[in-house]
């Protein structure tokens, strides 16, 4: 090729470059572009070339054709030669394009093995999706200061710089856990345990999406990765552990707890709570939702989203300073949970009022003849408005 | 001039009756008619299968963009609200599963009946009535998947249908009951289909036609055949499972019951890998016969084309797991399909260059075929390389089930095998009815389509790579990102582009209804073509050829046009070609023997739904269609060869211009 044509494929391919970097959004919670953990950027190390190979042989080809439709338009030319081709540049075309893919199969075969690497694995958290929400089971793991299992979900708390491997698996249909800054994909299948190994490079909140076609709200069922500061992790992890407290006699809360054992405990674990008579209210979410399973809101303060990580917890402002903090900051903020003025209680009492309403669920009581009554999701539960009162007065001090 | 077979007799002498029965033995005769609806429900001929295939693709072509359209709309705005979680389900479900099966695979079907027997100088397939059978099979099977819009909902777990959500409990509509058995008509279809079109290419070639001197559509297709015969088997066997499944309470992929549901995957994708290089093959095939019409000379590299098409056929049965990087399935298997993956980008680049070069030092006539057949080359390339940047296992962690991909399958289903299919139809139009479609009209249709296409795909690669995944009924404005290029920017792009497209195909629409009603004929060589599809009347006789052809070179018709001169070597014309249809009409031949139209392949077909519905609702229904599908069969089999003599009209003793040639 003429060098006239490799430098306008080069000027080509480099505004192609720019015009597509200045085209994008800027700071885009899923960004595949912006690794932030260890996996995710070996990724993004091999992916860079191989997006810069295949745009320059794009725009090569296109300059060809682009040349040929110019050059070679009938202006009544005679008739061409009948060549029916030449064996040696056939050739060659196919072992020039052989070669370069030879060259990206090696780096590919080197870094599937690099991922799948977990023998220096330093936490693990079990990680189970259901229609539509994630549940993150940490084993007891007492040199991380977890002395006891934690159950939470919808958002990962994970220590900075720490490989954690997520053993991941389904309640019901397959999900798939992405948290793209810190690395790929990984499908969660009923019945099989999968693994994926993540890591943080800074504090901060990382947003992800279930993948996997899941059903009826696959796309409100999201999930965060939190990475903090060691020292924050331990005072999440201490938080953690405790039991919640019932609230004092005669306030809106204590009220609000009574309306909890009357209708949430039947799915919705808080540990320590008792009953009435002192006994331990334990749920049963296996008789109720086909899943058998429904988060745990011990510390549901503690999260800054709810419903599949698909609303917030915090008011628009209060999300704001917390989203958008430095990674030294984003630590205290976000364990200071959400109190009382920055809860959003539009969203928290919308779903409280008609929880289908907000996310689709298989949850009308008249269509649950293939589950045998059970449901999936949350159904609308006809609460009245002081019961809302009461629960969210409750629920805000389940920190 | 239509021509019915009939016994006939010769100088007065009784002919020996035919070995088949020439009594209606099976409950119907033969019917005659040759004009009329009559003459397409019954007919056998493959060029009028080849159109009613078409017209079928066609309006399925619009149902199915009608849904994409609807889906774009959805997601112009964050929190659409135009469809509910539930019908958005349904809806990109039915969209890939009507433009997959219902859309671009008839549509190859309807080039493939109508051209291969024309291509290699043949009077028709080799199994007719078979070849009727299919249609109705895959109209029916059409049908009967959208008939779950009005039976309570259509299948919602996306056209790949992933187990366990394809189950009963996950899925408690009938819709995807319908879609499963629906594709199982579809599918006898294909079988069919592939039969009866490889017999037809390797038993029924012109004498002289080897392989090698065989049209390169014609190749692609055969290719495209072996494919369908092998790949359409996985796919039943997956869709009996799941239908036992769903209607029986068989628990193939029940986890509770030790089942695992990465086993409907491998079936699906053992299936969808090679339906890929179904659904893409026959537009290659396509582009590969305008590009050197409209280039004037050769395709360049001929046997490297068709033995690339022959390698992507093997190597496309060892890429599927590349479906399934993000599914778990260990290192070492990843690895492998990776490379497996990337080794079949090799053969479709040789495609690449042979049709670029076959544009180098050409001749070029830029007609809306050929604009249609070099936006392929640049939009299937485009395709292709981000289908590379995927075939790295890692990076595909990332891209996989997000916009990227839903870029990436357009571009190398819709800039492929669409682009490819429009530049067929503004190529042959003239020869399968006799009239060339506008080309001005047909020259705004490519621009608006290539405009509507880049705008509605190509910012599906920001969005895709900026992590917004696929399958969502809604996005939200808390995860677009900051800045004027945010990805509600590009959602809304991508949604105008989508109408821009509707526009393109429209405009489609409206050549062709214009065309209808023009009265203008099509030269008969308009595009000085190069193959045997060319050198018969448009559209062609219901015999094809007044003389089989003799072959004696690859793009045969080109050399009855041209000589070479062996001084000078330039081409210089012999003939034209009037002149070489006049010579062939004024040598016909007197034995021309075609099959008569048949009842049973639509009664045949039409048991099909009658036992897929009773599957659904009531078992005993099923069995009364079991019994009939076994009364055609016998039907089908006893059937005589021919009419009764009366039935002819006009009558045999009557002054018939429709009579052949008696048999001599």
């Amino acid at each position: 090729m003429s060098t006239k044509i490799r430098r306008i494929a080069a000027g080509v391919s480099g505004l192609a470059a720019t015009a597509f970097l200045a085209g994008c959004a800027k700071d885009a919670p899923q960004d595949t572009w912006q690794p932030k953990g260890t996996n995710a950027k070996t990724i993004d190390d091999l992916q860079q070339p191989v997006f810069a190979i295949a745009g320059v042989i794009g725009v090569i080809v296109t300059c060809v054709v682009v040349y040929c439709i110019i050059k070679f338009r009938d202006r009544g030319q005679a008739m061409p030669e009948q060549t029916h081709g030449k064996p040696a540049l056939e050739i060659g075309m196919t072992i020039l394009p052989a070669l370069i893919l030879a060259g990206v199969g090696v780096f590919t075969f080197r870094t599937v093995f690099d991922l799948s690497k977990t023998s220096d694995t330093q936490m693990v958290v079990n990680v189970t999706g259901q229609q539509w929400w994630w549940e993150y089971d940490y084993p007891a793991q007492p040199e991380l200061g977890i002395d006891k299992p934690i159950i939470t979900s919808g958002q990962m708390i994970i220590p900075v710089g720490t490989k954690v491997l997520l053993r991941e698996t389904s309640r019901d249909v397959i999900h798939s856990y992405w948290i793209p800054a810190l690395n790929g994909k990984r499908d969660a299948v009923p019945g099989r345990v999968h693994t994926l190994r993540i890591d943080a490079d800074e504090p901060g909140i990382y947003a992800g999406q279930c993948t996997e076609f899941c059903g009826l709200s696959h796309a409100n069922m999201r999930m965060e990765t939190v990475a903090l500061s060691k020292e924050d992790f331990a005072a999440w992890v201490a938080n953690q552990l405790t039991d919640a407290k019932s609230p004092a006699e005669n306030t809106l809360a204590k009220e609000g707890e009574a309306v909890f054992l009357n209708q949430c405990v039947r799915c919705h674990q808080v540990n320590g709570l008792k009953k009435a008579d002192g006994t331990p209210a334990i749920a049963a979410p296996d008789e109720n939702v086909w899943s058998g399973a429904a988060p745990n809101l011990t510390h549901l303060m503690s999260r800054n989203t709810f419903a599949g990580a698909s609303w917030d917890l915090l008011s628009q402002k209060c999300r704001a300073d917390v989203w958008g903090a430095s990674s030294e900051t984003v630590g205290k903020k976000y364990l200071a949970g959400v109190s009382e003025e920055c809860l959003n209680q539009t969203d928290l009492r919308r779903w409280l009022r008609n929880a289908p309403a907000m996310k689709p669920m298989y949850a009308d009581p008249t269509k649950l003849t293939p589950t045998n009554g059970k449901y999936r999701g949350m159904p609308n539960l006809g609460l009245t408005e002081d019961d809302i009162d009461k629960l969210v007065a409750y629920l805000s001090t389940l920190k | 001039m239509a021509i019915i077979e009939r016994p006939t007799t010769a100088g007065g002498v009784e002919l020996a009756p035919p070995a088949t029965p020439t009594r209606a033995q099976g409950g119907f005769k033969r019917p005659v008619s040759t004009t009329g609806w009559k003459s397409w429900l019954f007919t056998v001929d493959h060029k009028k299968l080849g159109i009613m295939y078409g017209v079928m693709a066609m309006f399925f072509f619009v149902l199915g963009g009608i849904e994409a359209v609807l889906i774009r709309l959805q997601l112009a705005a964050p929190e659409g609200k135009v469809l509910s979680a539930s019908v958005y389900n349904q809806m990109f479900t039915m969209h890939a599963t009507t433009m997959v099966f219902l859309f671009v695979m008839p549509m190859a079907a309807a080039f493939a009946n109508y051209f291969i027997p024309l291509q290699i100088g043949a009077r028709d397939v080799a199994f007719p009535r078979m070849n009727a059978f299919g249609f109705w099979c895959i109209l029916g099977g059409g049908i009967f998947i959208n008939l779950s819009w009005f039976f309570g909902g259509a299948a919602d777990g996306g056209w790949f249908m992933y187990a366990p959500n394809s189950g009963p409990i996950f899925s408690p509509s009938h819709g995807v009951d319908f879609w499963s058995l629906g594709l199982q008509i579809a599918g006898i279809a294909s079988l069919t289909g592939a039969i009866n079109l490889i017999v037809t290419v390797l038993n029924m070639r012109a004498p002289g036609m080897s392989l090698m001197k065989m049209p390169v559509f014609t190749w692609l297709q055969l290719v495209v055949q072996f494919l369908l015969l092998f790949a359409v088997p996985v796919i039943t066997v997956a869709l009996f499972l799941l239908s036992f499944q769903r209607n029986f309470g068989a628990t193939f992929f029940d986890v509770s019951a030790g089942a695992d549901p990465l086993l409907w995957q491998h079936l699906f994708w053992i299936f969808g890998h090679p339906e890929v290089y179904i659904l893409i093959l026959p537009s290659f095939g396509i582009i590969s016969e305008v590009l050197p019409v409209f280039a004037k000379k050769p395709l360049f590299g001929y046997p490297f084309v068709v033995f690339s098409g022959a390698a992507i056929g093997f190597v496309g049965w060892g890429v599927w797991a590349h479906h399934m990087f993000a599914s778990g399935l260990g290192p070492v298997s990843v690895a492998v399909f990776s490379i497996s993956t990337m080794a079949i980008a090799i053969p479709t680049g040789v495609k690449i260059v042979n049709w670029t070069l076959t544009l180098w030092g050409g001749k070029l006539r830029f007609t809306a075929a050929m604009h249609f057949a070099v936006g392929l080359i640049v939009l299937f390339t485009i395709g292709g390389l981000s289908g590379v940047t995927h075939s790295v296992a890692p990076s595909d962690t990332q891209q996989t089930d997000t916009y990227y991909i839903v870029a990436h399958f357009h571009y190398v289903l819709f800039g492929g095998a669409v682009f490819g299919l429009f530049s067929g139809f503004y190529y042959w139009w003239p020869k399968m009815f006799g009239k060339t479609l506008n080309e001005k009209l047909g020259k705004a249709n490519f621009w608006l389509m290539v405009i509507g296409m880049n705008m509605t795909f190509g910012p599906m690669h920001i969005l895709g790579l900026q992590g917004q995944p696929r399958r969502m009924y809604q996005w939200t404005e808390a995860r677009a990102g900051e800045g004027f290029f945010n990805l509600a920017f590009w959602n809304r792009i991508a949604s105008i582009g989508s109408l821009v497209l509707s526009l393109g195909i429209l405009l489609f629409i409206i050549n062709v209804i214009k065309t209808a009603r023009s009265k203008e004929r099509a030269p008969l060589d308009p595009w000085d073509a190069r193959t045997l599809e060319w050198m018969t009347s448009s559209p062609p006789k219901e015999h094809n050829f007044d003389v089989i052809p003799t072959v004696h070179h690859l793009d045969e018709f080109f050399h009855r046009k041209y000589e070479q001169d062996p001084v000078t070597h330039e081409y210089k014309q012999i003939a034209t070609a009037e002149e070489i249809l006049a010579d062939q009409e004024a040598h016909a031949d007197k034995h021309i023997h075609m099959p008569s139209p048949s009842y049973w392949p639509i009664v045949l077909a039409s048991t099909l739904p009658i036992i897929t519905i009773g599957v659904i609702y009531s078992i005993p229904v099923a069995i009364v269609g079991g019994i009939f599908l076994v009364l055609a069969m016998f039907g089908w089999a006893l059937e005589p060869s021919t009419a009764p003599e009366t039935d002819f009209d006009p009558p045999a003793s009557g002054d018939s211009t429709k009579e052949l040639a008696p048999l001599v």
